[in-house]
């Protein structure tokens, strides 16, 4: 049956209205779980919090696991889900750009607009700082698009490039969050810090 | 309890789970029998002849027409342009790469329609899309498409219309003179018939 959008179970203006609910709902967590505190968020670079590695990565875990059951169920068509297609140069270049803004500034885009919600004047630089960027792109897009477009991959999954099933991959990517959780409470511990 | 041993004491067994279970159970799209029912019901895998008709004329490139029958009947008659997969052979590898496709209007034909739908029944089920029935089958084709009948003069001008059509179509696709049929108002523009085929839109966006 689903997904419910593109098998025009409920229209695209529904979709959008959940869309909106589902919005509020993630922004509302994402404060009241300490997100919009940018030293809690940095705190991944230094080991004293591990809290992003642990909710992002419980988060995909728990997508993954209900999508496949789903696809068992015979509830969703995963054919029909959306994937970002993957242009391998500039996902490496933006993810080095991304990581460096994301360890400087202490926010990434989605939390960043979360502190500016209650009003965090760090957060709001944060969001000048990503217009700026964004109209940096546009304006020299034509420099840029060859980097931009190189490497197209198409919408390759992991576990198909590795020839596994998706149920073992998936297996495996929970054992390695279990392995990282671990790993990040340790940390925790061996580099505390108190104020914040 | 810690939060990361509950943690890992929920999804471990779910991802042992879902690993053990095999790949083409996870990744499939098959419909239930109430599903398929529905979607045989409302007649959505026919595709009229005069669009078909239309799509040969006009040497549309995404038109495939796939002939169900055996190799003797495809080689005595077959539609311009058709591939001949027999209904006995559907399943064999070599047509799997023209039948599970999203670039295509397939459209399955017979002399009637009861084959075509057999081949439409089974791709279905195997979560194949783009596959289509000719309406009424080669029968109708020929009856109505390659040799239409004249409406009577009484007959709304929708049915000159169409008459008009098939008579170029069939002349277009071999047989018949293009003699315009007298109808009630003398400018009558070929109707384009309504297209029937409806293709699943694919999502886009992201985060």
């Amino acid at each position: 049956m689903g997904p419910l959008a593109p098998n025009e179970i409920i229209s695209e203006n529904t979709n959008y209205l959940i869309a909106f609910f589902i919005g509020i709902g993630f922004g509302w967590v994402l404060e009241s779980s300490g997100f919009s505190s940018s030293r809690k968020l940095a705190g991944i670079f230094y080991g004293y919090d591990a809290v992003v590695l642990k909710v992002f990565f419980t988060a995909a875990v728990t997508a993954m696991l209900g999508l496949l059951f789903m696809s068992l169920f015979g509830w969703i068509d995963l054919d029909l889900v959306y994937v970002n297609p993957t242009y391998l140069t500039s996902a490496i270049v933006g993810g080095i750009i991304m990581g460096a803004g994301f360890i400087m500034g202490g926010f990434c885009p989605g939390t960043s607009f979360c502190g500016a919600a209650i009003g965090k004047i760090d957060a709001m630089v944060f969001i000048a700082g990503l217009f700026i960027g964004v109209y940096g792109f546009a304006f020299t897009y034509g420099w840029l698009e060859k980097l931009y477009l190189a490497r197209y991959m198409g919408e390759p999954k992991i576990s198909e490039k590795l020839g596994l099933s998706d149920g073992l991959f998936g297996l495996l990517l929970i054992l390695a969050a279990i392995g990282m959780f671990i790993v990040a409470e340790w940390a925790e511990k061996k580099f505390p810090r108190e104020e914040y | 309890m810690k939060p990361l041993k509950l943690l890992a004491l929920i999804i471990i067994p779910l991802g042992i789970i879902i690993a053990a279970i095999p790949a083409d159970r996870v990744n499939h799209s098959r419909l239930s029998p109430d599903e398929l029912l529905q979607e045989a019901g409302t007649g959505t895998q026919f595709i009229s002849p005069d669009v078909v008709a239309d799509m040969l004329v006009q040497k549309d490139p995404s038109l495939r027409l796939i002939d169900v029958r055996t190799p003797e009947e495809f080689d005595a008659y077959s539609m311009p342009g058709a591939v001949n997969i027999p209904l006995s052979n559907l399943l064999a590898d070599e047509y799997t790469d023209i039948l599970n496709q999203d670039a295509y209007v397939n459209v399955f034909y017979s002399n009637g329609s009861v084959y075509a739908n057999q081949a439409w029944m089974i791709t279905r089920q195997l979560g194949y899309v783009n596959n289509f029935v000719l309406e009424g089958g080669l029968n109708y084709w020929f009856g109505n498409i390659l040799s239409p009948e004249a409406p009577s003069q009484t007959s709304p001008n929708e049915e000159f219309a169409k008459y008009d059509f098939r008579k170029s179509a069939a002349a277009a696709l071999g047989g018949g003179s293009v003699v315009p049929a007298e109808s009630v108002t003398p400018a009558v523009k070929a109707v384009k018939p309504p297209v029937t085929a409806r293709a699943k839109k694919k999502p886009s966006g992201g985060c």
